[in-house]
């Protein structure tokens, strides 16, 4: 029963680099309306296997709707056999889009962690020669997970990459780059969106410096349309959901915590 | 072509609803015009104060289903009534109350409140949530059961059906305990009390130790656990458990449900609660049926 729900068709699906695929559906007008930081919930087949949908942040959107993925489990598996020309049942854009810097911010610090960096590209693409200062801190396991940030870099981002084993950028996480960054507490923004540990990482950094942010989250998800309430974290304010609530928080709002 | 069904002294036009705790935000994300085509809305739970619900991870994908351990996450019925019951009363479609009370006590306060408000169509008590740490359900109880649905009949004037759990040994007598107390209709099945364990941590998935199975999974234990109430009592089934289709939705009905309800494919396919009613409807043109009532418990 809702009109966010459309069969559409695989332009292209492509794998980046050896972990990273990017998925083009022709779905022109969920990219006109979708804003940075919302996601589609994409039906990866008819079967039962795997049941639910899954959660792809938007990754650009322009003729058409892309997504950025790494192939994971059974419903990424599943996602990486689509064909130029198969059907895809998309439901979507949903969720809390990214609030937009104002005009007196004037560094944008986007930090990610591996397929995090999904929803920032589409975020560059809203925010590039506005005269803000776009930074992104990526970090990732090996190479294998650093996608060429090349359409970072045609943003004007400038980029700094970390790798646990130094294979690309800087050895160690992520937050071995926040040195990179000059943070003034009335002009920088910081914009997050990875692993939960990461996130935490970045939450305290941006404490520390007092800084305004917003992060991004991922939960597995069953309805992503506030339906059914199992994707719900811990916030400031009580339990609230990834999909509707979110995926977007108030960087500062988030209890990141070991649940077990 | 009827497919009008009763329960109690209410008419419902169609015989397709949704399960309780499966349909959300209708006014942000669904086609109203589509949704006024269905028969019932069953909104979540309401307690008599908000609750929290469990702590994450609150649900996990299974083979043909999920888990869930959500644990009645609300804002209380005074707030529901401001807050939430405007919205789904603007649809147009009759509602269906789902209701739980951790005590008597609660329970009767709950109704009592809800006698107070216009609109409603029914109350179905939720006497079979698996995920709040109670020892027994009081669907695991045929004398809790009968006691709980005396209570509530006492002060409501709307139909009152009593939500059954699937973990007991017989269902039947349980159905049996409800409609002798009064109530006007049974509900089944609720979730199945299941795990998931993570053998790399050597622990319980979900935050809540256990959890609710729903899903095409269960779907015969649910068909067969109809098919036993319908030939113990004489008050409507309202029939869920892994309904993805007309199909399905046709086997519960011919096994003896009057009314069918989609929950966790709503999920998967939120289209798919409307697609059962046309596909019911296509079955009756195709078969030359002209009453629902004529596939109601037609099992040969």
């Amino acid at each position: 029963m809702s009109a966010l729900q459309n069969i559409f068709k695989v332009v292209s699906n492509e794998r980046l680099c050896p972990r990273f695929y990017k998925l083009s559906i022709d779905a022109g007008a969920v990219a006109k309306k979708v804003q940075p930081g919302q996601f589609v919930h994409i039906r990866v087949n008819d079967s039962f296997q795997p049941f639910f949908r899954r959660p792809f942040s938007v990754y650009r959107a322009k003729k058409y709707l892309d997504v950025f993925y790494e192939v994971v489990g059974p419903g990424t598996k599943a996602l990486s056999n689509k064909k130029k020309g198969d059907d895809v049942d998309v439901l979507g854009p949903v969720g809390t889009p990214f609030t937009l810097p104002s005009k007196k911010a004037k560094q944008i610090v986007m930090i990610a962690g591996g397929i995090g960096v999904a929803p920032f590209l589409i975020l560059s693409d809203r925010l590039k020669q506005q005269g803000f200062e776009l930074v992104l801190l990526y970090g990732g396991r090996t190479k294998g997970h650093v996608y060429p940030m090349k359409e970072f870099k045609q943003n004007g981002c400038k980029v700094f990459v970390a790798t646990d084993d130094g294979s690309v950028g800087v050895k160690g996480r992520v937050s071995n780059l926040f040195s990179k960054i000059v943070p003034d507490p009335s002009t920088t923004v910081i914009y997050t969106c990875g692993p939960s540990p990461m996130m935490a990482a970045v939450q305290a950094f941006a404490k520390r410096y007092h800084l305004s942010g917003q992060a991004a989250c991922e939960e597995v998800m069953a309805c992503a349309l506030g339906a059914c309430l199992g994707c719900s974290i811990k916030t400031t304010s009580g339990y609230k959901t990834v999909c509707y609530d979110g995926p977007v928080f108030n960087l500062h709002e988030i209890i990141f915590e070991n649940t077990h | 072509m009827n497919l009008s069904v009763k329960i109690g002294n209410v008419k419902f036009l169609n015989p397709v609803t949704v399960a309780s705790g499966t349909f959300g935000h209708a006014e942000k994300y669904y086609n109203l015009e589509e949704v006024k085509k269905i028969g019932a809305i069953v909104p979540k739970t309401v307690t008599l104060n908000a609750q929290a619900g469990n702590p994450p991870v609150r649900i996990a994908e299974t083979p043909a289903g999920m888990l869930n351990a959500i644990g009645i996450e609300n804002p209380g019925i005074d707030k529901f009534i401001e807050t939430k019951l405007p919205a789904f009363k603007k649809i147009g479609v009759p509602l269906i109350i789902s209701i739980l009370g951790h005590n008597d006590k609660e329970f009767k306060e709950i109704a009592r409140r809800i006698n107070k408000i216009k609109g409603i169509s029914a109350v179905e008590l939720n006497l079979s949530c698996p995920n709040l740490k109670h020892k027994t359900l009081v669907a695991q109880d045929p004398k809790a059961t009968s006691r709980i649905v005396k209570l509530v009949k006492k002060e409501l004037k709307i139909p009152v059906l009593a939500k059954l759990s699937p973990n007991v040994t017989d269902i039947s007598l349980i159905a049996k305990a409800a409609e002798d107390a009064g109530a006007d209709g049974v509900s089944l099945v609720n979730t199945f009390t299941a795990m998931v364990i993570d053998i790399e941590k050597r622990k319980s998935v979900l935050g809540n130790f256990t959890g609710g199975l729903s899903g095409p999974a269960i779907r015969p234990i649910a068909v067969y656990m109809v098919h036993k109430v319908y030939q113990t009592v004489k008050i409507p089934i309202v029939a869920m458990g892994g309904i993805t289709c007309a199909q399905d939705a046709l086997q519960f009905m011919i096994a003896g449900a009057s009314m069918v309800a989609v929950g966790t494919y709503n999920f998967v396919n939120p289209r798919a609660t409307l697609e059962v009613l046309t596909g019911i409807k296509d079955y009756m043109k195709v078969n030359k049926i002209k009453d629902i009532k004529k596939i109601i418990g037609s099992l040969k």
